[in-house]
């Protein structure tokens, strides 16, 4: 919350961003100090579940501190350039400020409550944290997508509210007290208990509520306009924290649904839900045009693909879910953070009007043709390991012709995103020159490309070598819901 | 782990249509119904949050008498929360910031004709009273027609959001499907945690002043903030 109260005093962008680079990267070390001592499998359990950590809590708390300190390192360079053209009005870079502290705390206490309302309420909280991000460039196009945003969000997360309350009744016959029914620890300890035919409808209503804010088809609408009006650091957090957190909830009533009713009626929904995402992903992805709206459309097929690995199930596929959110995260992180210098530097989110970056700008241009090889899952990258765990999941526990579909799919992505990144990385120069380097001093330079290639450079160890610590957290996360 | 297990006595006494308090809350119910109706009937800003407002004050009712049936103090705070910032707040503000402040009169742009749509609504209220079977309700809490009277309104909100375009209307669409949310929930587990209640007001609110703020904006640049016109992101 720092840069939150540090914009009280100043609304100047450069302060704020070092504020912001700084309690960014605190929340990592915390984030990372509480996956240690809770990675081995303690829960901590307080306040009558009002704040609740277990492992797979932690796993979450990490990858999306990880990405908030990535996108504060973003935002910094970005708010500054954005500042220095007068593109950015005093009082937007403080509301900025303000606002992306707010967002990045919801969702982390999102992670730290067991309480399946206060979760439904940080949850909504970060949804409206961020449209304001989305529409605050005050421009007809961005306030039409956060109109679109907050509208359609908020609509799907009441959906969601809907069904935690009918995960409240179906747990009416269970002992204990009123707040028990709502904590998660509780209900998963008596899941046996819950009411059958309650419980169906309420993880139904969960998965589409909490599915419109991971953008799962069709409920997906709002997510490539608002990733692509927001300022690209903002949609970088949209992406690769936001729908993550959907996701987290969704994982919660999976594993209570899981408990009662067995895996099939669970796995069944995502399955279909996962494959309608990756489909649509697929399709618009073909259709380029503007290159946020892309890499957004990638985000619509990865979560896909996450619930896809959530129906396959058993310990590879949580494992395949686990890891891929990670890796998702990262790799979508560093996309959106290279679209923002795109933006800067050539004026356009037009793919066919990015030309020659490779030349332009060496280093973005390289970590966007990198990025979306790995985005695009292929090796030695973070997300081909995940993606191929997936596929194996999914040969050991369903069917041939799901796994065969679901390749297909993936090499109409692969094609289109790396065949669009290539054309805007290779190729001559525009020319007619452009106008300015994207950032102007040398220290907002190097702010903008330390994420850039942190982020690949982590993708590359991933996709060589799993840390012994992060494979026991994933494996005491699958303990933990299963 | 221990859980303090405590006797079933917690969970409350139930709420049959034949007592005083369940009569009471099957008429709010109703009234509340007729509001969404009234909104879905008519085309002009001002009526639009005048209705919602006294389906507000009609819902914070509503609670006092669970409020009063269950001795909860939690449920009393929030009863009035409802009453003054749902039924009288929200409306203000929206007329105040909203209506007049940009001069908007009669709401053009349906997609559907009034009638229309009010026979849609019908099909809709049938609709719920036949999805929601008594069966789907583990324990005979509730007095009988408030869980399938809060599913239509919940629909009907959302068929407003569907018909009208304007972002007023879509706003008021959402705030009638809150409304049915709420009212399902204090009749059918009105043991909910209060911090858990306390939140989902604060969010509402922190909605309402941030759509008050988008649609301002879209109107001061679109003159006429109607979605038809927001139709340059479409893919």
């Amino acid at each position: 919350m720092a840069p939150a109260l540090a914009s009280a005093f100043t609304a100047r962008a450069r302060p704020l961003g070092t504020v912001a680079v700084i309690s960014g990267l605190a929340t990592l070390a915390v984030a990372v100090a509480i996956a240690v001592r809770v990675g081995g499998g303690h829960r901590v359990h307080a306040l009558s579940g009002f704040l609740y950590l277990d492992p797979l809590s932690a796993f979450f708390l990490v990858t999306i501190a990880l990405v908030v300190a990535l996108a504060s390192a973003g935002s910094a360079a970005y708010l500054r350039a954005e500042e220095q053209r007068g593109d950015l009005r005093p009082l937007q870079v403080r509301l900025y400020f303000i606002f992306f502290a707010v967002f990045a705390a919801m969702m982390l206490a999102s992670f730290e409550t067991g309480n399946l309302g206060l979760l439904w309420v940080l949850i909504e909280a970060s949804t409206l944290a961020s449209c304001v991000l989305v529409g605050l460039e005050g421009k007809p196009l961005s306030l039409e997508a956060a109109w679109k945003y907050i509208i359609i969000s908020s609509f799907g997360v009441t959906i969601a509210l809907v069904g935690t309350l009918f995960l409240y009744f179906a747990a009416s016959g269970l002992s204990g007290s009123p707040t028990d029914h709502l904590t998660w620890a509780f209900l998963f300890a008596h899941a046996r208990g819950l009411s059958a035919q309650s419980l169906r409808l309420a993880f139904l209503l969960a998965l589409i509520g909490y599915g419109t804010k991971v953008g799962l088809a069709p409920m997906h609408t709002w997510l490539p306009d608002a990733h692509s009006e927001a300022p690209s650091p903002a949609s970088a957090m949209l992406s690769a924290a936001l729908l993550n957190t959907g996701m987290y909830a969704i994982i919660r009533f999976q594993a209570l649904t899981r408990a009662e009713l067995g895996t099939h009626y669970a796995a069944r929904i995502l399955l279909i839900f996962g494959f309608a995402s990756v489909t649509v992903g697929a399709l618009f992805i073909v259709l380029r045009g503007n290159y946020k709206r892309l890499f957004a459309y990638s985000s619509v097929e990865h979560m896909g693909i996450i619930a896809i690995a959530l129906g396959f199930g058993g310990v590879l596929g949580f494992y395949g879910a686990l890891l891929h959110t990670l890796t998702h995260a990262i790799g979508k992180a560093v996309l959106f953070l290279t679209s923002g210098d795109l933006v800067l530097r050539y004026r356009t989110r037009l793919v066919d009007e990015v030309r020659g970056a490779l030349s332009v700008t060496p280093l973005t241009g390289a970590v966007l043709l990198l990025g979306a090889l790995a985005v695009a899952g292929s090796p030695p990258f973070g997300l081909f390991l995940s993606e191929f765990t997936i596929v194996r999941a999914g040969l050991q526990r369903s069917s041939v012709v799901l796994v065969a579909a679901l390749l297909v799919l993936l090499g109409v992505v692969f094609v289109a995103l790396v065949g669009a990144a290539a054309g805007m990385a290779l190729g001559p120069s525009p020319d007619r020159p452009t106008a300015e380097p994207a950032y102007a001093e040398r220290s907002g330079r190097l702010l903008a490309a330390a994420p850039l290639v942190a982020g690949l450079g982590l993708l590359l160890v991933l996709g060589l070598w799993i840390p012994g610590g992060l494979n026991q957290l994933i494996m005491n996360s699958i303990h933990a819901i299963s | 782990m221990i859980w303090v297990s405590i006797p079933t006595s917690v969970v409350f006494e139930s709420l049959s249509a034949s007592s005083p308090e369940g009569v009471l809350l099957d008429i709010a119910a109703v009234v509340m119904l007729l509001c969404a109706f009234a909104c879905l009937g008519s085309k002009l800003f001002d009526r639009y949050v005048i209705y919602y407002g006294a389906q507000s004050i009609v819902l914070s009712f509503a609670a006092a008498v669970v409020a009063v049936h269950e001795g909860d103090a939690g449920l009393w705070v929030l009863a009035g929360l409802t009453f003054v910032v749902k039924g009288i707040g929200i409306p203000y503000g929206t007329r105040h910031f909203l209506i007049d402040r940009f001069e908007l009169g009669r709401d053009v742009s349906l997609s559907t004709g009034l009638s229309t749509s009010l026979i849609f609504g019908a099909f809709l209220t049938a609709f719920a009273f036949l999805a929601i079977r008594s069966d789907t309700v583990p324990n005979a809490l509730v007095a009988q027609a408030v869980v399938p009277i809060s599913t239509a309104v919940i629909l009907l909100g959302a068929l407003c959001m569907v018909v009208r375009r304007h972002t007023i209307a879509q706003l008021i669409g959402w705030l009638i499907i809150e409304n049915g949310v709420f009212l399902g929930a204090i009749a059918t587990v009105a043991t909910f945690p209060f911090i858990v209640e306390a939140g989902v007001f604060l969010d509402l609110v922190a909605a309402v002043l941030i759509m008050i703020a988008f649609v301002s904006g879209l109107a001061r640049q679109l003159a006429e903030a109607s979605a038809p016109e927001l139709r340059q992101l479409t893919e």
